[in-house]
């Protein structure tokens, strides 16, 4: 990855590093997917399943599990707190990014994505599997806390944000930006009663980052897409929002590895949360 | 409440422990790529298109045989999501043989019994879009007929 000259090339793996890491015991590869029987169709050898829904999120309250059932999620699934854990789905990699982040929450920073997700394994005809690996627990020391003040923002922040007139970047497609429609494009409607954005917020579509192949784009071309054209500086406080904050992991994976900025919040909350709130407020164009 | 080849899918599924109630699901989602329309088939009807509440192109093909037996065919873009191709496959089966007016009257709520209450989500809604897609080719086959005969043809 390094002859895209991103600021963390270390943070993505090839479907080919992958392919020749599948034994590695230093190594846990993880697939997270939206399609939520995906990976019992097949799967990486030697991958494990980890659900955005059933084990990152709290079963009863919209918030994320605590240090505790991270750390036995991860012992159960053989991470330990020094295994580098390599994400993978569908989507080009909305799930996988989204658990990334989730990991960073709970301190865990040996982690990368393998660029192209599940689509692009797929594509090159590798070797999938049925077989549901079990690994010896790990031993997994409990951080203290999630790192929420770090890269997660709630709505009070994202409305200083707002207020302060500091860089909010909108990952939805336009049709969500402008208030067109209040669900994604291809998508049901997930329950929200207002469409538009949070005002001052610049529309940088998810999907300006990646290539046709899902790979990500080099660092010249996401510079011209976030900085040049929306405005974006190296430096700044940024804070990336979508729908339920999958989109929005994505990007902050982007603005956060692959150009280096130090100071990329992801709103998980999002426009499930905005556009529900009452009082907030919502601008339209 | 359903009918007769789709209660007892359901009555199977429900009788299943949640593991393989999945394995079966992922055969269903199998069987979806065989559901297409074979060589030298014709159809009444035939509605091919993509929908915005739709990952990817679905389309319908239906047959009314005498005295009233419907049988569909349907195809599946790659990018319809697992829960959507089990759906599939087993409405085709569900359905078959059944009039217009029965494929009407499916009710909707029998999903989560063959799905499972750990599965349905709300980005797990367009399972429902391949029931909706099956009425509305129904529907039209109904409307032709009513004016056909209207029209006395």
């Amino acid at each position: 990855m390094s002859e895209k000259n991103y600021a963390h090339p270390e943070a993505l793996v090839s479907t080919e590093w992958v392919s020749e890491h599948l034994a590695d015991p230093r190594v846990r590869i993880v697939e997270s997917n939206e399609d939520i029987l995906l990976y019992d169709t097949g799967h990486i050898q030697g991958a494990v399943h980890i659900d955005w829904r059933s084990d990152l999120q709290d079963q009863t309250i919209r918030d994320y599990i605590t240090p505790q059932q991270f750390s036995a999620l991860c012992e159960r699934n053989g991470i330990s707190n020094d295994t580098t854990v390599i994400f993978y789905g569908d989507k080009s990699n909305w799930w996988a990014c989204y658990a990334l982040w989730v990991f960073r929450l709970f301190g865990h920073t040996k982690v990368k994505i393998m660029d192209g997700g599940r689509d692009k394994w797929v594509a090159e005809d590798r070797h999938l599997t049925r077989a549901v690996p079990h690994f010896p627990h790990g031993h997994y020391a409990a951080p203290e806390a999630r790192a929420d003040a770090e890269i997660r923002a709630f709505y009070d922040q994202a409305l200083a944000q707002s207020r302060a007139g500091m860089a909010l970047i909108d990952v939805r497609s336009p049709a969500e930006f402008r208030g067109e429609v209040t669900h994604m494009p291809e998508y049901p409607q997930e329950g929200v009663l207002r469409g538009g954005h949070i005002p001052g917020a610049a529309s940088v579509p998810w999907k300006m980052a990646v290539k046709d192949d899902s790979t990500f784009k080099g660092v010249n071309e996401l510079r011209q897409i976030y900085e040049d054209e929306a405005g974006l500086q190296p430096g700044q406080d940024v804070i990336a929002y979508c729908r339920i904050g999958e989109r929005s992991s994505h990007t902050w994976f982007v603005l956060t590895y692959l150009l280096g900025y130090k100071n990329v919040r992801n709103y998980d909350g999002s426009w499930t949360e905005w556009g529900n709130r009452v009082g907030a407020p919502i601008e339209r164009s | 409440m359903y009918p007769g080849k789709l209660n007892q899918i359901i009555a199977l599924f429900e009788s299943l422990p949640d593991s393989e109630k999945r394995e079966s699901l992922i055969s269903y989602a199998a069987a979806a790529m065989k559901q297409g329309p074979r060589d030298g088939e014709t159809f009444d009807l035939e509605d091919v298109r993509k929908d915005e509440e739709c990952t990817d192109t679905v389309g319908v093909f239906l047959k009314v045989s005498p005295p009233r037996t419907c049988s569909f065919r349907i195809t599946l873009g790659p990018q319809v999501q697992t829960l959507t191709k089990a759906m599939t496959a087993i409405l085709c089966k569900g359905l078959d043989g059944l009039t217009p007016e029965d494929i009407m009257e499916v009710p909707a709520d029998f999903v989560p019994k063959i799905v499972g209450a750990e599965l349905v989500r709300q980005r797990s809604q367009t399972v429902y879009y391949i029931l909706t897609r099956m009425k509305g080719i129904a529907r039209v086959w109904l409307n032709r007929e009513r004016s056909a005969a209207s029209n006395g043809v």
